[in-house]
């Protein structure tokens, strides 16, 4: 019974997420838009951008092809796994599958997707754009990561239902921790879902999509829906690190508490992809660096108790 | 100093090479030298008087003198003279010095006249193809006139294909281009790129040229010159248009009405306004700011509005022809311009003051895509590039065309020397020209739009001119022919020397920079001609040719 619930909640989950992560990327583009002063596309268009791109014609491309397609179709798997072990308005259905480590190996996996697609590419561009996004894995997943074992040490404990239930702010008297650690994610937020400023391995005007140089098509499709979801969970992700509140309210009031704090996430993204020029990859790195230096500092006076 | 006062200074140091000087004017010099003179008065007008190094220029001069003859032109700008040094050379020895050692700007322009005239430039460091297609074959000059208009010479090989020189060692290859989503038109830049750093590149252009000057020499009659000018460039052409008139009419010793001359000042500023806003929206998109992109276009959008109330077009204006202009401003057009004006100052204003205080912007465009004074006195660049090292150089103001003389404005500088400064020296000419507009607005005289010319246009004779681009100095040489036509004309567009210095603006820069290095140049290159196909099923390629493609879309 208890297996079954949890096939059918990751299942819910991932229908969950594949339905409402187009929906956020057409606010997205209509919010951008108006800041632009532009009309921009229906709210709906994105779903029809990804059933044009899955109905076309699937070329082989790039030097391996076989590895291209894999990594498309792991890209996808691997963010919608991801989607059982997140909790949405409800308990993360996954809950004793495993715990916040295998999250973090998750996380990891979509990058190292990236990273294959863009070795299968071959091209010099799609080479370049993945050894910008292995920098950026690097100084990066590390943040994620302090966060959640921060969360970890206040409760003693790795159980996803416990961590991602505002675990940054279980330390005793005020959370200095967790404060901390809310204004690093909340900078670099952005870099964790790909967007300007720190769409850097992508970079249509310099090197033209990077490692998405050779897709296109039903993997170019696979692969925009991966980053679409990754928007939503990224920001589910959030909310329970860091702004549980509320969603242990009775059913439709914290379930639509939940999704109206991921969708002013999705709002904040939009505005600081609008409003900021493409950081250089050193400029970045050194930006995350200075993220990372704190974060660890955070992670010390976690471990002291603060 | 004047023309001529310039000109005794060549004689004091040089005086038994000059064979003899034109002065038409206080304005324009054109000093015959012998030909193993020339380098040296080039040094000496170069490097001792200062000037700055503009264009050379070949000629095929057989119909009128049996020979061949070279032009090297400079500007005194603080002088307000243009200065062409010219050479006849024997048509059984067409060599020359080259003078690139002295003149580096001079590089292309040599090069360009081996391809198309067939002289030599002696002792040039990098003598390789410039202009001609790969394929073409040696020995065959376009620009000679025993050379037809459509000839294609015999040997011509539609596959050739372009020798690139080896790459550094310890550096890869990344190839920039002919397509790439910031280069709005074809051209290549093989980077040689060491880890994100580039260390240098090759550049092969003039994928698309077009031959529109052997067109103007041997077709096209002067009035349809100006036409086929402005279709040069599809940003600044009204710009070629006007520089082509005027170029004639200093010729011939024609002038335009007053009127015109601020209706040609008027549309001059208004493609100035369209360029430079179009540009920092450019310039945003490429550093991935596409707010700001979208919208100095919708603020750009109005002044394209009032250049099709005035001309009947948005672009490609039809303006000018020799000795006047074609369409009047009316008072309603008057008037509108003037709201349309007052609503982008305060619109720009406020983009001017939001990107002035934008860290962000400025961390990816100050100390990037460097050119200093050197560099643009070495390779003679010009325009907001030149202004922003700092050079004060604006062809509007050091050889007044136009109503130019009778308005007022600032030249702006900067600097900085980097892409920050020419964003800066950009947003500020907006307001520059908006000035310079509503002035003529006020000033303009009624009168004629047009000089009647009773007869036909004398031959022989020579015209420069040159005229302040949104990108730089545009500058017209033309001499005067036969058949209602020029015997030749030379356009030298501004990017013809800012490209030039596009290597070494890129050299030990980081890959990410090279976009917006080459973008602060605003290049414009000028469509394609083959494509390549596939077959799936059986792997036959096919190479389809310039002909075939015509042949499938026009034939049956």
């Amino acid at each position: 019974m208890n297996i079954m619930c949890a096939i059918l909640g990751s299942l819910g989950n991932v229908a969950l997420v594949l339905l409402v992560a187009p929906f956020f990327q057409g606010v997205l583009r209509k919010v951008t838009a108006l800041i632009q002063s532009r009309k921009g596309p229906p709210l709906w268009q994105p779903y029809f951008d990804l059933l044009k791109l899955l109905g076309k014609e699937d070329l082989e491309s790039g030097q391996t092809p076989v590895m291209q397609r894999f990594a498309a179709y792991l890209s996808l798997a691997t963010v919608l796994t991801l989607a059982g072990f997140v909790p949405m308005g409800f308990p993360a259905p996954l809950d004793g599958a495993g715990d916040v480590i295998l999250v973090i190996y998750l996380l990891t996996l979509s990058g190292i997707c990236t990273l294959l697609a863009g070795l299968a590419a071959g091209s010099t561009y799609s080479l370049v754009g993945i050894s910008r996004e292995m920098m950026t894995m690097i100084a990066l997943e590390p943040l994620f990561a302090v966060a959640i074992v921060a969360g970890a040490v206040h409760t003693g404990t790795f159980r996803l239902d416990t961590v991602l239930n505002g675990s940054v702010y279980a330390s005793g008297g005020f959370p200095w921790s967790g404060v901390v650690l809310l204004a690093v994610m909340l900078l670099s937020f952005q870099a964790f879902v790909q967007r300007v400023p720190f769409d850097i391995a992508e970079a249509e005007t310099e090197l033209m999509e990077g490692p998405l140089i050779e897709y296109s098509g039903p993997k170019l499709a696979l692969f925009k829906y991966a980053q679409m979801a990754k928007l939503v969970i990224y920001s589910a992700l959030f909310v329970g690190l860091f702004a549980p509140w509320g969603s242990a309210l009775p059913f439709p009031l914290g379930w639509l508490c939940f999704w109206a704090k991921v969708f002013g996430l999705v709002l904040l993204v939009t505005l600081v992809a609008a409003t900021h020029a493409r950081y250089r990859i050193d400029q970045a790195l050194r930006y995350f660096a200075g993220l990372l230096a704190l974060a660890l500092g955070a992670l010390v006076l976690a471990s002291c108790g603060y | 100093m004047n023309a001529r006062d310039r000109l005794n200074q060549l004689k004091a140091k040089l005086g038994p090479a000059i064979l003899r000087a034109d002065l038409p004017g206080e304005t324009r010099l054109f000093v015959f030298v012998e030909p193993s003179a020339l380098k040296a008065i080039c040094q000496h007008i170069f490097r001792d008087l200062d000037a700055r190094y503009v264009i050379s220029i070949g000629l095929d001069d057989r119909p009128f003198s049996g020979k061949f003859l070279v032009a090297h032109d400079f500007a005194f700008d603080r002088d307000h003279v243009l200065c062409s040094v010219l050479a006849y050379l024997p048509a059984d020895n067409l060599k020359v010095d080259s003078i690139c050692d002295v003149v580096p700007g001079a590089n292309w322009a040599e090069r360009e006249i081996r391809d198309l005239v067939g002289i030599e430039p002696q002792g040039h460091p990098y003598l390789k193809r410039l202009v001609l297609p790969d394929g073409w074959p040696d020995g065959v000059h376009p620009l000679r006139k025993d050379v037809p208009w459509n000839q294609v010479p015999e040997g011509f090989d539609e596959e050739g294909e372009f020798k690139f020189d080896d790459p550094p060692e310890g550096c890869t290859v990344v190839p920039f281009g002919p397509f790439h989503p910031t280069l709005d038109e074809p051209a290549h830049f093989r980077l040689y790129v060491e880890g994100e750093m580039v260390r240098g590149c090759e550049y092969r252009g003039f994928m698309v040229h077009r031959g529109i000057e052997k067109l103007a020499e041997s077709v096209l009659t002067y009035d349809d010159i100006p036409m086929m000018a402005e279709r040069i460039c599809g940003i600044c052409g009204c710009v070629h248009n006007v520089t082509f008139a005027q170029a004639v009419e200093t010729a011939v010793a024609l002038r335009a009405p007053p009127r015109a001359e601020y209706i040609r000042t008027i549309m001059l500023e208004i493609e100035r306004l369209h360029s430079h806003l179009l540009w920092v929206g450019l310039a945003c998109h490429i550093v991935g700011f596409d707010t700001l992109f979208m919208q100095s276009w919708r603020i750009r959008e109005p002044i394209m509005w009032m250049a099709e109330k005035i001309s009947g077009n948005r672009k490609t204006y039809a303006l000018c022809v020799i000795g006047g202009v074609r369409w009047d401003i009316t008072p309603e057009v008057k008037a509108e311009l003037r709201q349309v004006l007052d609503k982008l100052e305060a619109e720009w204003r406020a983009v001017v003051a939001a990107v002035s205080k934008d860290k962000n912007i400025q961390k990816r465009t100050r100390g990037v895509g460097v050119a200093d004074k050197t560099l643009v006195k070495n390779v003679g660049l010009i325009g907001p590039v030149a202004r922003a090292a700092g050079t004060d150089i604006d062809c509007r103001r050091d050889h007044p065309y136009a109503a130019y003389d009778r308005v007022e404005f600032d030249v702006i500088t900067e600097a900085g020397c980097d892409v920050w400064s020419r964003v800066v020296v950009r947003m500020k000419e907006v307001f520059e020209s908006i000035r310079i507009i509503r002035q003529c607005l006020e000033k303009m005289e009624e009168g004629p739009l047009q000089t009647p010319i009773e007869d036909e246009l004398p031959a022989g004779r020579i015209g420069v001119s040159s005229v302040e681009a949104p990108r730089g100095e545009s500058h017209h040489f033309v001499i005067t022919g036969e058949n209602n036509r020029p015997h030749r004309w030379r356009v030298r567009a501004p990017t013809y020397q800012n490209l030039q210095a596009v290597p070494m603006m890129i050299k030990d820069q980081q890959l990410a920079d090279m976009t917006i290095s080459l973008g602060s140049i605003d290049p414009c290159f000028s469509c394609t001609d083959r494509l390549e196909t596939i077959d799936l099923k059986s792997g036959v390629r096919r190479v389809w040719s310039q002909e075939d493609l015509i042949k499938m879309v026009r034939g049956r």
